[in-house]
């Protein structure tokens, strides 16, 4: 799917811009990263994707959703399409690992064998299936993420979104998520990455948006994390 | 059949969850639709009775002590719509009196000479001339006093309107009751899930799946409550008629069966219906504020 955001500003109440006169255009299957300082609205433009967040002005397009008068059903139906990954993981404390992943597919009707065997495999794919019994406070943190990411992508999204999916790991664990992140994307799904890890951004080269004070002040196809101090 | 089997053993573990506040919706319920079936039993009673009264088509007259019973047999036959006219004699008064009484004779012995009056029964042909005939023997000098049940009839109407309208207020009443209870409950219920619902509504369960399990909680605990009321009314009521009939056995108690179960069965769809509704509003509040965007 592809994503463009046409002169899209966000102002939250009563005067505080999130975003401003954002103008992007990300193709189906790319790879991007939004760089920036905290608080430049990295968040807010990821949560402009997913409709938790309504643009002051301006218009998103997501593959055929317009999201400026979407209703309540098409939203639904949209969001299947999406996977997103949170910085704190959002898992389900009293879930095991399997059922955390399983709820997705439960939640969309499919049936049980088809949630059994997607979920089996998804959990093998990101290394957890000898762990599907456990909950997430008996699993460390880059475990819990891996979780997170399996309950992501368990429906096989177009778009993955992930909100600092590295932000409360060590770098080595932040690296094989990041793997497994790569690997998902070389598999067609478009990923928008917001991170402030600039070791992963100079080593896994893809596609640089940054920005600073809710504007887009950079846009390069292999770009680096800082460049001469600028975002 | 998925998104069923998920609401099933959602609702259910949500009722289990919240033991303590389903069994006091329950319990809520019950008592709310047993008011509700009560006064409408009461209603229905006070409908029933008069409607017996008014189809009564025999008038009691009295005659005063130097009457000739035979002489005023023969003025009340001439009245217009009387069909029939039997005499009921002092002393066959008493003996009635006497048998009704039955556990009590010393009361008759106090009252010493039989102080009962001759009286005439008089049968009219339809309903609706009871009152004209009842009016004609109010005018002959021999007799004392006319008493007849659709007198009764018009006092319980009279009645029975007022009951109505207090059993309306009482429904208006109660039925918000329940809805508010029910509504607390299942929003209670909805909160205690709110970071699960909001994960749900993430990854694209619709509202309508998202509200299945509350909707089924509620109907659940009203529907039980509903159930409760009309198993413990038709119970009771089956007592306190028996009681009643003991105290005043010459008024036709509702005794029907059938209206009894109609009753219990309005009153169970009635509460499923009630708490299907508060269900629906109270999470559909919620699903709609929570894909409310920023």
């Amino acid at each position: 799917m592809d994503i463009r955001f046409s002169g899209v500003s966000k102002i939250f109440y009563p005067d505080i811009t999130a975003l401003e006169d954002v103008y992007l255009e990300i193709p189906k299957g790319e790879f991007v990263y939004l760089v920036g300082p905290t608080g430049s609205g990295k968040t807010t433009l990821l949560r402009c994707i997913t409709r938790e967040v309504a643009p002051t002005r301006g218009q998103i397009t997501v593959g055929s959703f317009s999201l400026r008068k979407i209703s309540r059903v098409d939203l639904s139906i949209f969001r299947r399409d999406i996977g997103i990954i949170f910085q704190d993981f959002l898992l389900l404390p009293h879930l095991n690992v399997f059922e955390n992943v399983a709820f997705v597919l439960e939640v969309l009707g499919a049936p049980q064998r088809e949630v059994k065997e997607r979920t089996g495999e998804i959990l093998d794919q990101v290394n957890l299936w000898r762990r599907r019994f456990l909950y997430p406070p008996q699993l460390s943190g880059g475990e819990q993420q891996r979780v997170a990411i399996a309950r992501a992508i368990v429906n096989a999204p177009s778009v993955l979104l992930a909100d600092e999916p590295t932000g409360n790991l060590d770098l080595h664990t932040a690296e094989e998520i990041m793997q497994l992140i790569i690997s998902i994307n070389a598999l067609g799904t478009t990923v928008i990455m917001a991170t402030h890890n600039q070791y992963l951004v100079d080593a896994y080269r893809q596609r640089v948006i940054g920005i600073k004070a809710g504007r887009v002040v950079r846009d390069e196809k292999r770009g680096r994390y800082n460049l001469d101090g600028e975002f | 059949m998925g998104s069923f089997k998920y609401a099933v053993r959602d609702g259910s573990r949500l009722i289990i969850r919240h033991w303590g506040l389903s069994a006091l919706t329950i319990l809520t319920s019950m008592a709310v639709f047993y008011l509700i079936g009560a006064s409408v039993l009461l209603v229905l009673n006070a409908r029933h009775i008069v409607n017996m009264l008014e189809g009564e088509l025999s008038v009691r007259a009295y005659l005063t002590s130097r009457a000739n019973p035979s002489e005023v047999v023969e003025t009340v036959s001439a009245i217009p719509h009387v069909v029939q006219v039997g005499i009921v004699t002092k002393e066959n008064a008493l003996e009635k009196l006497k048998a009704r009484v039955g556990d009590w004779p010393t009361v008759l012995e106090l009252l010493g000479e039989n102080p009962l009056p001759d009286s005439i029964e008089v049968w009219v042909d339809k309903a609706s001339s009871v009152k004209g005939v009842a009016q004609a023997l109010t005018a002959i000098t021999d007799i004392s006093d006319v008493v007849y049940a659709g007198r009764l009839a018009e006092k319980l109407s009279q009645f029975s309107h007022f009951a109505s309208q207090f059993s309306l207020a009482i429904l208006i009443v109660a039925v918000t009751a329940s809805a508010v209870v029910l509504f607390n409950t299942i929003r209670i219920a909805v909160y205690s899930k709110e970071e699960e619902i909001g994960i749900m509504l993430m990854v694209g369960a619709t509202p309508t799946f998202v509200a299945m399990p509350f909707v089924l909680q509620g109907v659940i605990l009203g529907g039980l409550g509903s159930l409760g009321a009309s198993s413990l009314l038709a119970f009771s009521y089956k007592g306190v008629i028996a009681r009643l009939k003991d105290i005043l056995p010459f008024l036709p108690f509702l005794e029907d069966g059938v209206v009894i179960m109609e009753l219990g069965l309005i009153l169970v769809g009635a509460g499923a219906t009630v708490s299907l509704i508060a269900s629906l509003v109270a999470v559909e509040t919620f699903t709609k504020k929570a894909m409310k965007p920023l």
